[in-house]
């Protein structure tokens, strides 16, 4: 099978801190990976590092069958990666139209824009009612949105979504995870999630990260859920 | 004593009615003080004096206010998207009206040697002033980026850094400015073979009466309006100004997106150090070019930021804040001259104790 990104004995440091210590993993091609784990085990900080905003020191990050650890931030993302963080951090004093914009790598023709806009209406079709409006008005389901629009505005392989129902009430939640379920016919997907269960169905592959490690990997998410001894050590759910 | 303040402060804070009151109060209290500055005025003066002191205040004052803007307006970008308080932004100023003014003396020796305008020198001194004007902030706008690119570029993050490194560049560009230039102070008026004067001195717009302007100062009035108009068009419709907006408020997240962050800010420092520079050319045939304006005209932009409240990331804060400073040094320079130098510091004073946010603030 080919992978269409690999993090191969990845060493991260934030600071003097040694963030991940020699994680490897693959991200196969038209599938959703999961990277699972409690808070502080390092998920975010992997993304980060695929970004190049967290560099490895140690290791190689190779995406397309290029080594892209030593590219800066801009140079990675427009090789085809689109990233969505964990706090949104949407553009508040722009409007939803202009967090788009800002969000596209070039220019384009009017036409190529247009189409990317009617996925993502198609995808979310309440978005076109506060198309107009300032990101910092709206709720928090609606700045997760346009959080997964705007990386949709651009034509991306590897899509990296990084907690994306936190925050969410259940229902909202559900409905988020059911268009990122659509988004697997275009996009290869790494999702960030602490809640397992909400995204159970939709991962193909998964990793368990503890303190900078990788613990477990698997492909089985059936089998992972009915473990409750792995869950109780890893995932901070005691049943 | 000091729990008692407190517990008058706390009541006040909770009580919206009293905030209303307070608000009320307070704009009251800055008409009386108004009214009762005319009355004066009026008094000291006669009413036909006073009008065409008040008047001259007025447009000299905005158009002061609007060409503090678009230098503070720079200063401000450069604070918010690349994070860098740049104490050698006055420096910029301070060249760019040395630059606008060689430009302009250079542009109207060549066109009156190839008699491009013929004997229409009102013509001739408008096309080299704006000649000199775009030529000084386009030269600014090169060494800007290029304090940028090589030096700045280097230290973001590091403060302290970037505070020492701009101070020397605030005294080393006041330095060079008095190598080249051979004095400190330089003006148009020294200068017998230029035409200037016929714009900008014999130019008046005559109202009847005592009520002539002279047309540059109307003329500054609406060059800072239109340059206004078009970065605050430019900021909300193209790419790049949106981009900057962006980038204003997460840096980060616009490279995560897939820009090139590192151009986006020298692009910003350009454009920050080329407003300096169009200001300072402008101002020129007014206030001269001075190599004291370096530090001068960077104390007014932190003056103007803290007055209106830019700190806290409004931009609409240089505006007001411009007006402020550039109308109460104006209208103190007509009716109290004593004053002219330290209002804007009273005010300052004034805003930071009644409302340290600035007016734009919270």
């Amino acid at each position: 099978m080919k992978h269409l990104l690999e993090i191969e004995n990845a060493h991260v440091y934030i600071g003097s801190f040694h963030i991940l210590q020699g994680i490897s993993l693959v991200v196969p091609k038209g599938e959703v990976t999961l990277l699972l784990g409690r808070n502080g085990a390092g998920k975010t900080t992997t993304m980060k590092s695929i970004l190049g905003i967290y560099p490895p020191r140690e290791g190689r990050i190779i995406f397309n069958e290029e080594d892209i650890s030593n590219l800066s931030t801009h140079e990675i993302v427009g090789r085809g990666i689109g990233y969505v963080p964990d706090t949104r951090r949407i553009f508040g004093t722009l409007t939803v139209e202009q967090n788009l914009i800002v969000s596209r790598r070039k220019n384009g023709l009017k036409g190529e824009i247009q189409d990317r806009l009617d996925f993502i209406f198609d995808l979310f079709p309440d978005m076109k009612r506060f198309y107009k409006q300032k990101a910092k008005a709206l709720s928090g389901g609606q700045q997760q949105m346009l959080a997964v629009a705007r990386a949709l505005m651009n034509d991306n392989d590897l899509l990296l979504i990084d907690e994306p129902t936190e925050g969410l009430s259940p229902l909202l939640g559900k409905n988020l995870i059911e268009a990122l379920d659509k988004l697997t016919e275009i996009a290869t997907i790494l999702l960030v999630e602490q809640n397992f269960r909400t995204v159970s169905k939709l991962g193909d592959n998964y990793y368990i990260f503890d303190n900078g490690k990788i613990v477990h990997e698997g492909n089985d998410m059936g089998k992972l859920v009915a473990d409750k001894d792995l869950v109780a050590r890893y995932l901070g759910v005691s049943i | 004593m000091q729990k008692k303040l407190y517990s008058i402060r706390n009541s006040i804070e909770e009580n919206p009615q009293t905030k209303t009151i307070i608000r009320i109060t307070s704009i009251l209290a800055v008409i009386i003080i108004g009214i009762l500055l005319v009355i004066v005025g009026i008094n000291t003066y006669t009413w036909n004096e006073f009008v065409v002191r008040a008047s001259k205040s007025l447009v000299d004052g905005l158009a002061l206010s609007m060409l503090l803007f678009l230098m503070v307006s720079g200063f401000f970008l450069i604070f918010g998207l690349c994070g860098v308080i740049n104490f050698a932004h006055g420096a910029f100023f301070m060249l760019g009206g040395f630059m606008g003014y060689t430009i302009y003396i250079a542009t109207e020796a060549l066109f009156l040697d190839i008699g491009l305008f013929g004997t229409n020198y009102f013509l001739l001194s408008i096309v080299c002033f704006i000649v000199a004007a775009l030529g000084a902030a386009g030269v600014l706008a090169v060494i800007g980026g290029g304090i940028e690119f090589f030096t700045i570029r280097r230290l973001y993050g590091n403060v302290i850094a970037q505070i020492l490194l701009t101070v020397g560049f605030m005294y080393i560009i006041t330095q060079v400015a008095e190598i080249i230039w051979g004095s400190s102070v330089i003006s148009y008026f020294i200068t017998p073979n230029s035409q200037i004067e016929y714009f900008f001195i014999s130019g008046v717009l005559d109202f009847g009466g005592a009520l002539k302007f002279e047309l540059y100062r109307i003329f500054l009035i609406f060059l800072g309006l239109g340059v206004a108009a078009l970065m605050f068009i430019a900021f909300r419709k193209t790419r790049i100004g949106l981009l900057i907006q962006a980038g204003i408020e997460d840096s980060e997240m616009v490279e995560a997106l897939g820009t090139d962050i590192k151009k986006l800010l020298t692009i910003v420092f350009m454009l920050g150090a080329g407003l300096a520079g169009l200001s300072g050319a402008v101002l020129v045939p007014w206030i001269g070019a001075n190599t004291g304006h370096g530090l001068t005209y960077l104390i007014y932009a932190f003056v103007i930021v803290v007055v209106g409240g830019a700190h806290y990331g409004r931009f609409e804060g240089t505006f007001f804040g411009a007006l402020i400073v550039g109308l109460s040094m104006q209208f103190t320079a007509y009716f109290i001259p004593a004053f002219e130098g330290i209002i804007v510091f009273i005010i300052m004073v004034l805003i930071l104790i009644l409302k340290p946010g600035g007016l734009t603030g919270t």
